[in-house]
């Protein structure tokens, strides 16, 4: 019998027990032996409950329960939307992972549970309870629902133990972290106050809005492309704090020409000052800097549909279209719309720029989104604004911290994937490792469609090239050939290196489309790993798991 | 000479150390983060009959983007005589298509040449070409390319025979090194390098360019004297009885540099027999070989040679190395540069059309469609094609059964039109390439000749000109490929829209012009221009060519 089994069949025997029988196992370690281990410190059970709207907080709830398995502890992990809120008397030890949306809100399969736990007035003495928030700190209401969770358990009377955690679009670190303190508290029932004093500090950390000066805007594409990819250089009165690999978050603005239409359409005053339930200012200023006016949601539309009495059939919609279409001509029609309407949602870019190289600059990236809607040509609402910034405005950004994808000592070989705009964090990558003499290698993955047209920053990596600070590089041309020929096709050609790489302790990281790109680019890494380590598929998948366990194979996909 | 050895240019070590003109070609070619390839290997490419070049007009344009200049290859063909059969044709309409800017343009040495091909699309250029057994070696660089013949077809059977002359000569001075099938063709590597040795070029290969044409009088279309070599084909009684050998023609020069200078070839000596002939002209090289100036590249040309070492001395050492005595030219007389327009019927009882190429590029362009009238006219195999060194084209060997579908297409497609309603001086113009693509123009030329020609005409016209045959020539540099210098009005480039006028060349080419007017504009062009013809139209002797009353009235 393997040490596994054995395990497995103890904690079988264990769970089995009541807390009567704990105790008296417990008393017969203590008294045959020098572990200090109490059985019943161990809690029978947890549960660990998600609520969701991506996956990312069952993903860690699901993870969550393994660790647990793995410490002997039996987790039920259950989902928001179908747990049964009567256990909620029954419970124990009681872990919620949840995610906040858009304006502070529970995600939606978690509405019930939100609401039920805001509103009860039973009391819950016997739980004890830890919350792990998941946010988006570019939003205003940063984890508001795991906030709120937090204080309405307090309200009934269960007891935190453990202060809530909070943790941004990378979670993993502070999910990993959050999960080990609880083992730490369930394990000793000491709680770790230096840990939970730090992350205190880092959650209270303060927001900057830097302005920036656009000093440089240029299409990085060919010409006769008809791909736009900006080049944007920011200049600020003041040192912008980022490091490379960090994130700008930017509040687009509205296209003028369209908030004008709508005014004049109308018939509205733009100058009059309207009072929405978070924000107040005039009407062009809210449609300008404010509101959401492009894309609406279905929901939205609905909304509108039912406030101003009219039929609208279309899934999405502009609200110029929406008002032209319909015939919205009044004043009171828009405000009443306008009240309906969501705030104008953050956008976020990967910094393209190093801070060592020019603390007072951050460069940009930003492909021009265009699609089409009804054969209308429509642009992203963020890339449309930064693409159309002339060289002189002022523009506005804070920065997101992004931890899990910075560079690695400076000693370290890195192996970089980053094709279209995947290529920014990567440009501030080599910037960094340039003036500050890094020792270790850098390799670049590049493509795009043709390498006349769309090779970003070109001259830069050839000047990176032959100096030596760029010791390799792979390029792939979709349009190029008559084949389609991606970055993963590089990658597979360059197998042997590539895993050469790996095993001298590169790091891997890779930035751009998740889908399909980043797929694609794995299932290549796994085959590379696969063919030139000899070993199964499988056995390349455990390679590359623990890579990302090491943080040596990092992503920045979206 | 001098005792002291002079140092040899940078180009010089290139040749030598290319290894048979290898390079690090296959190395450049690898390099996928830029379009060009590495400095050494663009010397060592000319070779293999390409320019690297960079579209001009977009430099500082991409420079902005971050993007390197737009780097492409100009890729000329090999065809001693400017000949191609109909199945030739097509392969060349459709790599053109597939890999260049699909403009088919013909030199002003009888060939073609394709524009903006990527560096990753030479190789797949080359093995199309291949297939259909068309090469680019030694078409560029410092060796002899491309050797003109002819190209009237009135001069037929004859013209066989000389055409025929083209071909061997072209053959006798190829290199020997394989390293073109290697690099290109994908063809084994041939580790030995004995097998190439080139008793000829050696390992250094010429000081510089070197050309060969072969005139069949009264006809000078080939322009015999701006080349190295030139030959002039002696006839009598439709027989071909040998060739005066003229050298030292080369009409390059540079702005500002008074050591250099465009000079026409002089006859040395007449050969009557195939073996002399060729035994002379591989002589004449290799004592250009030995003797050219290969410190000074603006020095290196033969002609600077043969006035270094003067017409005796070469002539001397030529008989020595061909191992027979030199007889003295015979005279001739040249009548005709220009070509002969639409159809012609050679002895042979063949018909041939001389179609207008305004400067050579052969497009669908303006409502004129060459381009596929000449697909059209090839699909069918019942033509050959050939190049004149005046850029235009000849639809040659038709039967006269054949010629009526012919002359249909070539209505349907205004090809007809363009060549039979242009003006004479349109007809008699040539230009070099200059922008967009040569690195070394100073100023437009294809791209602006025709205009500067609609502006002319009506000058012309007031005069009474309209009809005249004036040899116009426009070049972007001082280079000479467009040869300005051997025209009656030669406009050569100095800076972006401004050109030096020259003028009182000879009609035929048996003069060189010199310059008149420096750095005018279009408006001074004009003005100059309308005053001259002005003088002329009323000065002019019976049939006295605009050149020669320049040299007589003494403008210059």
């Amino acid at each position: 019998m393997n040490r596994t089994t054995r395990e497995d069949l103890i904690i079988a025997f264990l769970s089995a027990l009541s807390s009567e029988e704990l105790k008296f196992c417990d008393n017969w370690i203590v008294k045959n032996s020098k572990n200090e281990v109490k059985l019943s410190s161990i809690p029978k059970k947890i549960t660990i409950l998600y609520g969701t709207e991506t996956g990312n907080a069952k993903k860690i709830a699901n993870d969550f329960a393994l660790l647990s398995k793995k410490k002997g502890i039996l987790a039920k992990v259950v989902g928001t939307d179908t747990y049964k809120l009567t256990d909620l008397s029954k419970e124990e030890y009681l872990f919620v992972i949840i995610s906040t949306q858009g304006e502070g809100e529970p995600p939606i399969s978690a509405k019930k549970f939100y609401e039920y736990l805001g509103t009860t007035t039973d009391q819950f003495p016997k739980i004890k309870y830890a919350v792990l928030g998941l946010g988006d700190t570019s939003y205003p209401l940063y984890c508001q629902t795991g906030i709120d969770i937090d204080t309405y358990f307090e309200k009934t009377g269960a007891q935190r133990i453990l202060p809530l955690s909070k943790a941004d679009v990378d979670y993993k670190s502070v999910s990993l972290e959050w999960m080990e303190s609880v083992f730490q508290k369930l394990s000793t029932e000491k709680l770790s106050e230096t840990l939970v004093i730090k992350k205190e500090e880092s959650e209270k950390e303060k927001i900057t809005t830097y302005s920036g000066k656009v000093k440089t805007s240029v299409n990085l594409n060919d010409n006769r492309s008809e791909k736009k990819t900006f080049h944007i250089e920011l200049e600020s009165q003041i040192p912008i704090q980022y490091k490379s690999g960090d994130i700008a978050v930017i509040l687009p603005h509205n296209d003028h020409q369209v908030v004008q239409e709508l005014i004049s359409l109308t018939n509205s005053n733009a100058e009059k000052t309207l009072l929405l339930s978070k924000k107040s200012g005039t009407l062009r200023e809210l449609l300008t800097s404010y509101l959401s006016i492009t894309y609406l949601s279905e929901n939205t539309l609905k909304k509108i549909a039912d406030t101003i009495s009219i039929p609208i059939k279309e899934k999405r919609l502009d609200l110029l279209d929406l008002v032209e279409k319909y015939e919205v001509r009044s004043s009171e029609k828009l405000e009443a719309i306008l009240k309906i309407l969501n705030p104008i949602s953050p956008r976020q870019y990967s910094i393209a720029s190093s801070s060592m190289v020019n603390e007072e600059e951050l460069h940009l990236t930003v492909a021009l989104d265009t699609f089409k809607v009804e054969g209308k040509q429509k642009f992203g609402l963020c890339s449309r604004y930064l693409c159309e910034v002339r060289e002189g405005e002022e523009l506005s950004f804070t920065i997101k911290k992004n931890p899990h994808f910075y560079l690695p000592d400076s000693a370290k070989d890195i192996i970089m994937i980053g094709p279209g705009t995947g290529i920014a964090p990567f440009r501030a990558f080599v910037a960094e490792r340039s003036v500050t003499q890094a020792e270790g290698k850098n390799w670049l993955f590049f493509g795009d469609r043709k390498f006349t047209e769309n090779f970003l920053y070109q001259t830069e990596w050839q000047e990176h090239f032959a100096m030596g600070t760029l010791n390799k590089i792979n390029l792939a041309w979709s349009r190029d050939g008559k084949e389609k020929y991606y970055v993963q096709d590089e990658i597979r050609k360059e197998g042997k290196e590539f895993l050469q790489w790996l095993e001298n302790g590169a790091y891997l990281y890779v930035c751009g489309a998740k889908d399909p790109m980043s797929i694609d680019v794995e299932k290549a890494i796994l085959e590379v790993i696969s063919t030139h380590k000899k070993v199964s598929l499988k056995k390349a998948k455990v390679y590359l798991e623990k890579l990302e366990e090491e943080h040596r194979y990092l992503k920045d996909v979206y | 000479m001098s005792n002291e050895t002079p140092k040899l240019s940078p180009v010089e070590k290139i040749k030598t150390s290319s290894d048979g003109l290898r390079g690090s070609i296959k190395e450049s070619l690898t390099d996928s983060i830029t379009g060009k390839i590495r400095d050494d290997d663009t010397q060592v490419i000319k070779f293999h009959g390409m320019y690297q070049q960079d579209d001009r007009d977009i430099r500082e344009e991409r420079a902005q983007k971050k993007l390197e200049t737009l780097y492409s290859f100009m890729i000329r063909l090999r065809l001693p005589g400017g000949f191609l059969k109909s199945e030739e044709w097509i392969a060349l309409h459709h790599i053109a298509g597939e890999y260049s800017t699909g403009v088919i343009k013909i030199t002003t040495r009888q060939t073609v040449q394709l524009h903006g091909i990527l560096k990753s699309e030479i190789k797949p250029t080359i093995q199309a070409f291949n297939l259909a057994k068309l090469d680019s070696i030694a078409t560029c660089g410092d060796i002899n390319r491309n050797v003109t013949c002819n190209a009237l077809p009135s001069q037929s059977p004859l013209h066989r025979e000389v055409h025929a002359y083209a071909e061997k000569i072209s053959k006798m001075l190829m290199p020997k090194t394989q390293s073109y099938y290697e690099i290109w063709l994908d063809g084994e590597e041939f580790h030995n390098r004995e097998s190439e040795k080139d008793p000829l070029y050696q390992d250094r290969y010429l000081p510089r360019k070197f050309k060969i044409g072969i005139a069949i009088p009264p006809q000078n279309d080939v322009d015999v004297f701006t080349n190295d070599i030139g030959l002039t084909a002696i006839i009598e009684n439709e027989k071909l009885l040998g060739f005066n050998i003229a050298i030292g023609g080369g009409l390059s020069f540079t702005h500002g540099n008074e050591a250099t200078y465009p000079r026409l070839a002089t006859n040395i000596c007449y050969t009557d027999s195939e073996e002399k002939t060729l035994k002379a002209i591989y002589e004449i090289i290799t004592i250009q070989r030995d003797y050219g100036n290969r410190s000074d590249r603006k020095q290196a040309r033969l002609k600077y040679t043969v006035d270094r070492l003067g017409l005796d001395f070469y002539k001397e050492e030529l008989s020595k190395r061909a191992g027979f005595p030199l007889d003295p030219p015979k005279t001739v007389e040249f009548t005709q540069r220009k070509d002969d327009f639409g159809w012609s019927k050679s002895t042979d009882g063949l018909w041939h059309f001389t179609a207008f190429v305004e400067c050579g590029r052969i497009t669908d362009e303006n409502g004129i469609n060459t381009k596929s009238a000449l697909l059209e006219t090839a699909k069918l195999g019942i033509a050959n094609f050939r190049f004149t060194c005046n850029q235009n084209l000849v639809i040659a060997d038709l039967q006269e059964k054949d010629k009526e579908k012919i002359e249909s297409i070539l209505k349907n497609h205004n090809v007809i039109d363009i060549t039979f309603n242009s003006s004479a001086i349109r007809l008699s113009s040539l230009a070099c390439v200059a922008f967009n693509t040569c690195p070394l123009a100073l100023a437009e030329a294809q791209r602006y000749i025709p205009s500067l020609i609609t502006k002319m005409e009506p000058i012309l016209q007031k005069h009474n000109m309209i009809k005249d045959d004036i040899v116009l020539r426009m070049t972007g540099c001082p280079n000479g490929c467009g040869r300005s210098t051997a025209s009656e009005i030669g406009l050569i480039g100095t800076a972006y829209g401004l050109y030096n006028l020259h003028i009182g060349g000879d009609r035929n080419g048996l003069r060189l012009n010199r310059k008149y007017k420096e750095n005018l504009d279009e408006e001074n062009i004009l003005l100059t221009l309308d005053s001259l013809f002005l003088q002329y139209s009323k000065e002019k002797e019976e049939s006295e060519t605009f050149g020669d009353f320049c040299i007589r009235v003494g403008w210059v």
